[in-house]
């Protein structure tokens, strides 16, 4: 079982997110932008961070970017998941530091076998 | 002359408002429909927990099917609210500056203002909802069939 932060702005998609991995057995905590996230990762340590890209007060991008400075996350997986699937927008969150990109609509099952291969 | 010059501004006047008024609606009708889905996404999360101590079987597996059909489908949810928030955006701005962007409604004007929003859209799916919406028989855009080949991918760096 791994703690997972899992980040977006949509209280649906939060909901959703976490009903998927819960049901995995994961603990997951929920943020609502990359200000909240980073917050939140600073008080207690995650296995996983989940984020979606677009966001008020900080996106996706500079979260993990932000995220790799600190040294306890340095080797943390963080995965992107979002609507964008430009090339672009996925060369981004490379070198911001992402682990991978996922693109919405995820399924559940996937979203599992993702984070249990990122988590071995 | 002069009377033209009014006709204009009251038209341009009356764009604006038109644009607010559709944003505020937007935002109204947004607003209206996250409540639900919330309470959607509550109720499928106190049936999965509600399904952890039943029996395993066939019956268990085809609700587990049945639960992750629903996660998947809620999320055309926040699809759908993203790119409505693009468009009240859009209407908002319009809104904000209506004469110096309105002036004149010849096509070549039409043309520059299409131009000028594609340019504020960031994403590549706005911009196609976008040419959806502005354009009749834009259904079928190489883009979005681009676009439906990449939903629920995922990929490791």
């Amino acid at each position: 079982m791994a703690r997972i932060l899992a980040v977006d702005d949509s209280p649906s998609m939060r909901q959703l997110v976490k009903l998927a991995l819960s049901s995995g057995g994961h603990e997951v905590d929920v943020a609502t932008d990359g200000v909240e996230a980073l917050l939140f990762a600073e008080k207690q340590q995650f296995d996983v961070v989940i984020t979606d890209v677009n966001m008020p007060n900080m996106d996706g991008i500079s979260l993990v970017r932000e995220l790799r400075r600190r040294s306890n996350y340095r080797f943390v997986p963080l995965l992107m998941l979002t609507t964008e699937a430009t090339a672009e927008r996925k060369q981004q969150g490379k070198e911001a530091g992402a682990t991978g990109w996922l693109v919405k609509p995820f399924d559940p099952d996937r979203l599992l076998s993702i984070v249990t291969k990122v988590l071995t | 002359m002069c009377a033209k010059a009014a006709d204009l501004r009251c038209r341009c006047a009356t764009l604006g408002v038109s644009a607010e008024a559709a944003a505020l609606l937007l935002a109204f009708a947004m607003r209206e429909s996250e409540a639900p889905a919330v309470e959607l996404g509550s109720a499928l999360q106190r049936l999965d927990r509600g399904l952890q101590p039943a029996a395993p079987g066939a019956a268990r597996e085809a609700l587990t099917r049945d639960l992750a059909a629903c996660v998947r489908a809620l999320q055309f949810h926040d699809r759908l609210m993203q790119q409505l928030a693009v468009i009240r955006n859009l209407l908002t701005r319009l809104a904000d500056h209506p004469l110096p962007q309105m002036a004149g409604f010849g096509a070549q004007r039409w043309e520059e203002l299409l131009a000028a929003l594609r340019e504020r859209l960031a994403a590549e799916s706005h911009d196609e909802l976008f040419e959806l919406l502005v354009r009749s028989g834009g259904v079928g855009l190489p883009g979005s069939a681009r676009e439906a080949q990449a939903e629920g991918s995922g990929e490791l760096f």
